[in-house]
């Protein structure tokens, strides 16, 4: 290890020890983060990040295809192990599903029947965006994901992200052809929810653990939230829609509700951005609005994407 | 060889620490899940960056260090600055301590490097609860430190033939 550490004067930097350089330049990263902190949506900060994940985003896709394959051995590894556990649990699963699945298709004739009997207008259907997970920040505090869909695919700021399982997080950075999912474990993460069955309507508030906690800003009675009731998103501040899935009330820490989510974001691959149309509440009443209606629908459009994040 | 490929070789022997550390950033923001996202993924730029400002300052000037940082900033997420801040004090910090560590036995560098790590983690931390405007969990800073500072011995080996060998061919 001799030859280690002599100066040859044969790398980029022709000044060895160059100090001053290196202060100057801690001194330009601190302020850049100062600035980055008062001014994080700042249209060139924006710029730079949508310009490097775009041009970032054909390399992590060459990246990902191996790499996928490595977490697939080293996954299946551990399968291996309780195959007959998994199996087991998901037969029982499979069971109680079927059950479910009866009562929903009861539902939906009921449903139907009774759409029938009143004027009923749909609201706007959610279109989904397919992506696959290209990236992921490694990170020990910020929690996000990039997918391949952009702006080319109508995927816009503030669009919610879902898999299989339920809510995965929200867009926060769309760049052409790949945009950034902040995870509702992010310490930035506020996602509005409410408790099936408690009646209570909160903010999902992600803290870098893998359970948020709710913190509540209403509460129409004094239901406690019990363990085992579902989370879903309120749909309050007209950024997501209503009622997907978020996860299930694990109990309370600290004066805090916390959350079990859905998702499995070590499992979560491929994604749907929801290109949401946020319906207006608006002079919608009766038959004869039913053409402004359609007007409405697409005003909605517009007020949704001027919706971003709140937070 | 030619004139125009030994010079480019020449620049792509100098230009390397800069590469691999580009190449750790991706790594990075790759979705690398080992064992279900229980092993986290090593921070490679801090070893290159570490092992280079012993060895080679001036393989790895400020400035590259400054690029790898802001490319890590950009692709994770994070708050811009955050991380060429921990890089470039963790260099200044290294490079002060440079006499120290040139010479020594390997063991001795990896202790050094693990306190390294575990400073830079001290200044990702305090930044992030800061901004947060509180304590944050220290769980996963730890378990990623950890994986860093076990994978040292490993590459600091492969880096120090790389340097040895190709870089400052002696």
């Amino acid at each position: 290890m001799e030859f280690l550490g002599q100066d040859r004067r044969e790398g980029l930097g022709r000044k060895a020890h160059s100090r001053f350089v290196l202060v100057l330049l801690i001194l330009v990263s601190v302020l850049l983060l100062l600035s980055s902190l008062y001014s994080a949506q700042a249209s060139v900060f924006k710029k730079a990040r949508e310009g490097v994940m775009d041009v970032a985003s054909p390399v992590l896709s060459l990246f990902s295809g191996p790499i996928s394959y490595v977490n697939g051995v080293a996954g299946s590894v551990g399968d291996y192990f309780n195959v007959m556990e998994q199996n087991k649990a998901l037969r029982e699963e499979n069971a109680e599903l079927r059950q479910w699945m009866n009562e929903a298709l009861e539902l939906r004739e009921t449903i139907e029947v009774y759409e029938a009997l009143q004027g009923y207008v749909a609201p706007p259907e959610a279109q989904p965006i397919s992506a696959f997970v290209i990236g992921e920040s490694n990170d020990a505090f910020a929690r996000s994901m990039i997918v391949n869909a952009g702006r080319a695919n109508n995927v816009e700021v503030g669009q919610a992200v879902v898999d299989e399982n339920g809510l995965v997080g929200r867009i926060v950075e769309a760049g052409g052809g790949a945009s950034r999912v902040l995870l509702l474990t992010d310490i930035q993460s506020r996602i509005p929810v409410y408790v099936e069955g408690a009646n209570v309507e909160g903010i999902l508030v992600g803290n870098t653990r893998a359970q948020p906690v709710i913190s509540f800003t209403a509460s129409a009675d004094d239901l406690e939230p019990e363990p085992g009731q579902r989370v879903l998103t309120s749909g309050a501040g007209g950024a997501l829609p209503r009622g997907l899935p978020v996860g299930v009330v694990t109990g309370e820490n600290r004066g805090d509700i916390t959350v079990d989510l859905y998702a499995n974001y070590a499992r979560t691959r491929m994604v749907r951005v929801i290109n949401y149309a946020f319906p207006v509440v608006d002079h919608v009443v009766g038959d004869e609005d039913a053409g402004d209606a359609e007007e409405a629908d697409t005003d909605a459009a517009g007020v949704a994407s001027e919706l971003p994040a709140e937070d | 060889m030619g004139y125009r490929a030994e010079n480019l070789f020449r620049l792509l022997k100098a230009a390397a620490p800069t590469l691999l550390g580009v190449l750790g950033v991706f790594l990075l923001a790759a979705p690398v899940r080992l064992f279900e996202g229980f092993a986290p993924t090593p921070i490679i730029p801090l070893v290159i960056v570490f092992f280079w400002s012993v060895y080679g300052p001036d393989y790895l000037p400020p400035l590259s260090v400054f690029f790898i940082g802001l490319l890590q900033d950009l692709l994770t997420g994070g708050p811009l600055g955050l991380w060429p801040a921990v890089y470039l004090v963790t260099q200044f910090i290294v490079m002060s301590q440079r006499a120290y560590f040139l010479g020594r036995e390997q063991k001795v560098v990896w202790i050094g490097f693990a306190f390294a790590a575990l400073g830079a983690g001290l200044i990702l931390w305090l930044v992030m609860s800061l901004m947060s405007g509180e304590l944050l969990p220290l769980r996963f800073l730890m378990l990623q430190l950890a994986a860093t500072a076990a994978i040292y011995p490993l590459f600091g080996a492969v880096f120090g033939e790389l340097h040895r060998r190709v870089l400052v061919e002696v």
